[in-house]
């Protein structure tokens, strides 16, 4: 599993550099899925984790010089990314940027002990607590940052979205079903949800199960249809919910789907085709098509992988950006604090208070971290899917502000 | 292979009792070889201030080749010597994995005990397995087992009282004498020594009446029972020992990583162990060991190999994955095609090639 | 009890069960004249099925053409993996011979991941219609074309066995290969034909699955599933592999209506028919219809 890519740009980092020796960069491992389970929404993040690592080496690097990243990738097996973060460790690294639940939260009390920052695209409720203080038995994870809305506030967001729909078109007891796989990244937001649907009204039904790999769902979709959910809550990626979609729509069921921050993109929409009309899913930053100032940064930074300047990136690619760019900031106020080590990042990032990095207004959503609360934002932003014969497209349908409640707190 | 083995006995070897054409090593040439080999091993992770003999990313592999290379004994016992077939090791090495884990989390068992008794456990679910191939063998025993990994598979994913459910557990680190075994340097001398004891212990099976009833078994199965072997017992019992190494191989895994899901239990894991026996060489311990190092250094050479090709390569960074996986079948294809009886074979060739060069007719 | 459904998911095991009927004919295909177990039967139709997709986005070829080229392309290729890798494995052990397929499995999987990836990718549209409806069951009309191919593949199965020259050749080499050979029946032939036409009719089975669901990875699982299937069956019965094929389908759709409606263990689905596989096995390993095998000493 030896250095896969270790992507420095060579040759730029050496005239940015100047002198500096390879012993004093800050060196930054990258943990992506390119081949496993959730590879769908794991290409576009890596690669604008990658692209952005890479145009900040051509820009100067972090902190006065280039940085020294790798690229993983490990197939979305848990195993394997606890193997890499202990080479990675040994390495010596000063922070990760990671990417699924199961290892995510496997390597809590490693990051822990070690003190390195990870920056997971994982966006688990349970990582959001640092001090272990959530009521709801979740465990200290004082070096784990996201950048986005949790799990289980977007599905909050979500079943207040489902709420107004549901009085809308006057359904007098709507029922709500969560869908996923038996696995950690789709469980995650399942109790929290079910629990806040509940006070809003909802009827909560069983969850259904579909695997996280592509697959035929009818037998599911039955059982979906029969149930009579009026709203089901699509936990697994962009993926398998095109085969889900597709299956359903074989079958008749008429449920208004929602799906999570990596259920849906553009891709998904274009597989899924008629099947994915209408659906309903979360967003964590601006799209490709928008016109906010901070894009022009994020259309630089596009080029360094794609030089004409004429790919289309989907939704996650702008939230790989962002979590990198709050990982520049707290390393460079790290630096002027006394050093980029793991506690002086996570200070500074603690440190952050509505904080867009500079060069991405309206792209990243101002976040704000405190040493109690891991809760980046709760500001969560909901789009719809509109499928015609030959129009596809993605808009906003509005925007929720989910509260943030002490009981919530790494839930 | 017998004969041709016999035949390759050097000069001034000669046996005058039955008991010394059983000996562990053919001679004491080879012995003294094995000794000197685990001795030298012994010297490979030391360090000597900034110098160092090899860094981590070959002990890594080394210790990987130790553990995988003990499950793999135990699968050349179930199916290169005893002739029954099994696709689901995979499922006995993760439960080896999570016994262990399990009992040092839930029983506060030391490590140092739960690597065996793990060990211990996953004999028991071993046998259980193997009563039906008292029943079934050969092609049925095949699919049987083949379900069996996809059932136990799930069972993996389900049992949170046992494995952590989906969400996998954490392992505890090796400790001895209330000394904690950090780091690969330390725990390749655990890895090793179990390589020792297990290789030993396999071997010392091998030329007891147990093992020759495997042989016997193998062979042919009715001619054994004629002679008085119990044939359901030594079915059983072969699954029970190669669960055995299973479960330590599994346990050693669990606790270098530090953490189990049923994630790394995989049919492909399966198919790498029968990949391992195949190439190395069924019914071969030195075999099993040749195997499981291939098997084991193939996906770094294959990543090599295409990050130096990277610019002929479509798809090089982001599908290496599926390179792996795609040599991985085609080693396994291509040995049973051109080389049935593994490196151990080719090995035995190459020794006889220099025994008698120049003068080879 | 909620009967509608159930009456839904058993409609849906059905016609699902054709198309593991089909897959499985397959399957006893090559081991009743070649007595070799194919775990590479999964990506028989994964190859058919991307090859085909590719020629009609790719190509812009219309169906009609696109989909006889897959086919001779899958003759071809049953006839080229028959001589270079299998015919080497004749009279070695069952071990080799298995392992053999498996890993042929793993490295077709692996390369059509490579090449196409892993996600379902849509067929463009060959029939008019979307979907028909049966009984409150809304079926896509690919999914009775499937159906009604399944019926016609397995009636043309019929026919060639008992009345072509190559069937016959076929059952005779299966029922002894000396006593077929010195009738003038040339063996390495009917090995090459049982491969070939293995692949082409899995093709067939994978291009209209992924008309349906779109074309994805997951179609190597149909080779899985084949086995709760053939062991049901018989691993040497054509009117087994449809049967088995039909109750294995029933059998997990009728998992999924005890597990969403009664258990919520959430995945009895997927493991169902390998608990039936091996409750099978214990009680009669040679399937409802398999021959018994018999030994003398």
């Amino acid at each position: 599993m030896r250095s896969v890519l270790f992507a420095t740009a060579a040759a730029v980092a050496v005239l940015a550099a100047g002198a500096a020796s390879a012993a004093d960069k800050i060196k930054i491992g990258h943990l992506a899925d390119y081949t496993g389970a959730t590879s769908d929404v794991g290409k576009p993040y890596g690669q604008g984790v990658a692209d952005a690592l890479a145009y900040l080496n051509a820009q100067g690097g972090i902190a006065g010089g280039p940085v020294e990243f790798e690229t993983i990738d490990y197939s979305y097996k848990a195993p394997d990314a606890i193997a890499t973060y202990k080479k990675w460790v040994d390495a010596g690294v000063v922070a990760i940027q990671g990417w699924g639940t199961a290892d995510t939260e496997a390597l809590v009390p490693m990051v822990s002990k070690d003190q390195i920052p990870y920056f997971s695209a994982s966006y688990s409720g349970h990582l959001t607590d640092p001090a272990g203080k959530g009521t709801h038995g979740s465990k200290p994870a004082p070096y784990n940052f996201f950048y986005g809305p949790s799990y289980s506030d977007a599905c909050r967001a979500l079943v207040q979205w489902a709420a107004a729909d549901a009085k809308a078109k006057n359904i007098a007891q709507p029922k709500f079903v969560h869908m996923g796989d038996n696995h950690p990244y789709p469980n995650a937001p399942k109790a929290a949800c079910a629990e806040y649907a509940k006070e809003q009204g909802f009827q909560v039904l069983e969850p259904i199960q579909y695997s996280l790999k592509p697959g035929d769902f009818k037998a599911q979709c039955l059982s979906l249809k029969e149930s009579g959910a009026n709203y089901a809550f699509l936990a697994n990626t962009g993926g398998s919910t095109i085969s889900l979609l597709k299956s359903c729509e074989t079958v008749g069921v008429d449920t208004q789907f929602m799906g999570n921050v990596w259920g849906m993109d553009e891709n998904a929409m274009k597989a899924a085709g008629a099947a994915a009309d209408g659906m309903v899913f979360v967003v964590g930053a601006a799209d490709w098509k928008s016109d906010a100032p901070g894009m022009k940064l994020v259309r630089d930074i596009s080029k360094v992988s794609d030089a004409s300047g004429s790919a289309y990136r989907p939704v996650h690619y702008m939230r790989g950006i962002c979590s990198v760019y709050y990982m520049k900031d707290a390393m460079e106020a790290a630096a002027k604090a006394g050093g980029v080590t793991g506690p002086n990042i996570k200070s500074a990032m603690e440190a952050m208070r509505e904080h867009v990095p500079a060069g991405l207004d309206g792209v990243c959503i101002p976040s704000t971290w405190t040493p109690e609360d891991h809760r980046g934002t709760t500001k969560v932003f909901i789009y719809q899917a509109s499928v015609q014969a030959d129009a596809q497209e993605i808009k906003k349908i509005g925007e929720a502000d989910i509260p943030r409640k002490p009981e919530w707190l790494g839930w | 292979m017998a004969i041709n083995a016999s035949a390759l006995v050097p000069c001034g070897q000669f046996k005058t009792s039955y008991r010394k054409d059983t000996t562990i090593f053919p001679t004491p040439v080879a012995r003294n070889f094995a000794i000197a080999a685990v001795l030298l091993l012994c010297l490979l992770p030391l360090r000597f201030g900034e110098f160092e003999l090899l860094g981590r990313y070959e002990l890594n592999l080394l210790i990987q080749i130790g553990y995988y290379g003990i499950a793999a004994l135990g699968l050349n016992i179930l199916v290169g010597f005893t002739g029954q077939i099994s696709l689901g090791h995979a499922a006995f090495f993760g439960f080896g994995a999570f016994a262990s884990a399990w009992l040092n989390n839930s029983w506060g068992v030391p490590v140092f005990w739960a690597i065996p008794l793990a060990g211990l456990l996953t004999t028991l679910v071993g046998l259980l397995f193997g009563i039906p191939a008292a029943r079934i063998k050969g092609l049925y025993l095949a699919i049987a087992t083949f379900a069996a990994q996809f059932i136990l598979e799930d069972f993996f994913a389900r049992a949170d009282w046992f494995t952590g459910g989906s969400a996998g557990s954490l392992a505890g680190g090796f400790s001895l004498f209330g000394y904690d075994v950090d780091g690969d340097r330390g725990y390749f001398y655990v890895v090793l020594a179990y390589v020792v004891v297990m290789f030993l212990l396999g071997t010392n099976l091998l030329r007891s009446r147990d093992g020759r009833a495997f042989i016997a078994v193998r062979d042919h199965y009715l001619s054994a029972e004629v002679m008085g072997i119990n044939l359901t017992k030594y079915r059983v019992l072969s699954f029970g020992v190669s669960a055995f190494y299973a479960g330590i191989g599994g346990a050693l895994f669990g606790h270098y990583l530090g953490y189990v899901s049923s994630e790394a239990f995989t049919i492909l894991l399966s198919i790498q162990f029968l990949g391992m026996i195949i190439i190395g060489g069924m019914g071969s311990v030195m075999g099993t060991l040749l195997g499981t190092a291939f098997m084991v250094l193939l996906p770094e050479v294959t990543q090599a190999l295409v990050s130096t090709a990277r610019d002929f390569v479509p798809g090089a960074d982001e599908s290496l994955a599926f390179i792996k996986q795609a040599a991985i079948g085609l080693a396994i294809v291509l040995f049973l095609i051109f080389e049935p009886d593994g490196l151990a074979h080719r090995w035995k060739m190459i020794k006889a090639y220099w025994k008698l060069y120049p003068f080879s007719y | 009890m909620n009967t509608t459904l159930l009456v839904q998911l058993v409609i849906n095991g059905l016609i699902i069960g054709t198309l593991y009927g089909v897959v499985a004919m397959c399957f006893v295909l090559i081991y009743k004249s070649t007595q070799i177990v194919n775990f590479a039967q999964g990506e028989f139709l994964l190859i058919g099925a991307w090859v085909c997709w590719w020629l009609l986005t790719d190509f812009q070829l219309p169906f009609w053409l696109g989909f006889p080229i897959t086919l001779l392309f899958m003759l071809a290729f049953g006839v080229l993996l028959q001589i270079v890798v299998l015919r080497p494995m004749i009279g070695e052990p069952i071990i080799s011979v298995i392992m053999v397929t498996i890993g042929l499995s793993i490295f077709f999987q692996a390369m059509m991941k490579w090449i196409f990836g892993v996600w379902a990718k849509p067929y463009p549209r060959v029939f008019a219609a979307q979907s028909v409806n049966i009984f409150g069951l809304n079926v896509q009309t690919p999914y009775i074309m499937s159906m009604v191919i399944s019926l016609i593949i397995m009636a043309g199965f019929a026919w060639f066995f008992k009345f072509s020259r190559l069937g016959l050749a076929m059952r005779a080499t299966a029922f002894n290969q000396q006593v077929a050979q010195s009738l003038g029946i040339s063996v390495k032939m009917v090995f090459a034909m049982a491969w070939a036409i293995s692949a082409m009719v899995s093709a067939l089975a994978g291009v209209v699955v992924g008309m349906v669901n779109g074309v994805s990875s997951a179609l190597s699982f149909f080779g899985i599933k084949v086995f709760p299937v053939v062991i049901l069956g018989g691993l040497d019965s054509i009117v087994g592999a449809i049967l088995g094929g039909l109750i294995i389908g029933v059998l997990e759709n009728l998992a999924e209506f005890v597990d969403g409606q009664y258990l919520n263990w959430g995945n009895l689905y997927t493991v169902a028919p390998f608990y039936a596989l091996i409750i099978i096995l214990m009680i009669r390993p040679y399937g409802l219809f398999g021959t018994k095998q018999i030994e003398r000493v």
